[in-house]
């Protein structure tokens, strides 16, 4: 039987949303090794036209493929991740106070035998911040 | 505004190097994912970003970094890569596009271990045109 069977098209597979502060942006900064100054610094965020700092696009990126692997584990999906993209749409705004949560919503595009396309909506502040997300599942 | 004649161009491949357990740990934990030795799945860009670096500081280009949106990114893997592994990476310029006097500039790495092909990554750079 397929490792996919029991899903379709349509079907919500998961929800979740992660909280994000300014130290999140610092450690993926180290981890990364990108360290533009709109990510860390405010005055240096505000002076190229952005609101606040801003998530990385691939700190968010990262935090769907986390989401998107804990949940094939959880359903114990024998899978590997074949294919993942995103289009930054908006950027994730981090205030120094209040930081910011980014809320996930994964639905299965396409499906069959061998491969699982989930596209991922992801909101910040009301905004879609990726347009969408899309990560496909292939059967080992 | 980019020279358009680097399209199709690829940059040397760099030199083989090791995916160190701790680089993988490090990024692993900055996402909050379990730590295991696989690489997380946006790890890559970490390796494929710098790869591009020569193209980045190559004034005949023309590529100004402050001026650069990252738009899309996307990757195709064809094999779990591992700490431990040994990747080389080979930038090209697949693609300029002008729209409104800025450009969107689309590179591909090709991510190789000892086998071939590992992985591919597509990073879209989107370049504000300048004050003219």
């Amino acid at each position: 039987m397929s490792v996919f069977a029991g899903l379709s098209a349509g079907d919500v597979v998961f929800t979740t949303e992660f909280t994000v502060d300014r130290a999140d942006l610092t450690a993926y900064a180290e981890a990364s090794g990108d360290h533009n100054p709109i990510h860390l610094d405010e005055a240096a965020a505000k002076a190229a036209g952005l609101p606040n700092v801003i998530a990385h696009g691939m700190y968010t990126m990262g935090l769907v493929s986390r989401a998107v692997l804990e949940w094939a584990a959880e359903a114990e999906l024998d899978a590997s991740l074949g294919a993942f993209s995103a289009r930054f749409a908006k950027p994730v705004v981090v205030p120094a106070d209040s930081g910011a949560v980014v809320e996930m919503e994964a639905k299965v595009r396409k499906v069959d035998a061998d491969s699982l396309e989930l596209a991922i909506a992801v909101l910040s502040g009301g905004d879609k911040v990726l347009a969408p997300a899309r990560a496909t599942l292939t059967a080992n | 505004m980019l020279n358009t004649s680097y399209v199709g161009r690829s940059l040397p491949t760099t030199a083989p190097a090791v995916i160190t357990a701790e680089s993988v740990t490090r990024f692993a934990r900055a996402l909050g994912m379990s730590d295991t030795d696989a690489v997380p799945p946006t790890y890559l860009i970490s390796l494929t970003l710098p790869a591009a670096d020569p193209l980045i500081e190559d004034p005949d280009f023309g590529l100004d970094f402050s001026k650069v949106l990252h738009r899309e990114q996307r990757f195709a893997y064809h094999r779990e890569l591992r700490a431990g592994d040994r990747v080389s990476c080979t930038v090209t310029v697949e693609s300029i596009k002008t729209v409104s006097g800025n450009d969107l500039l689309a590179l591909r790495t090709d991510v190789t271990d000892e086998e071939g092909l590992a992985a591919e990554v597509w990073t879209t750079l989107f370049v504000a045109g300048g004050e003219a």
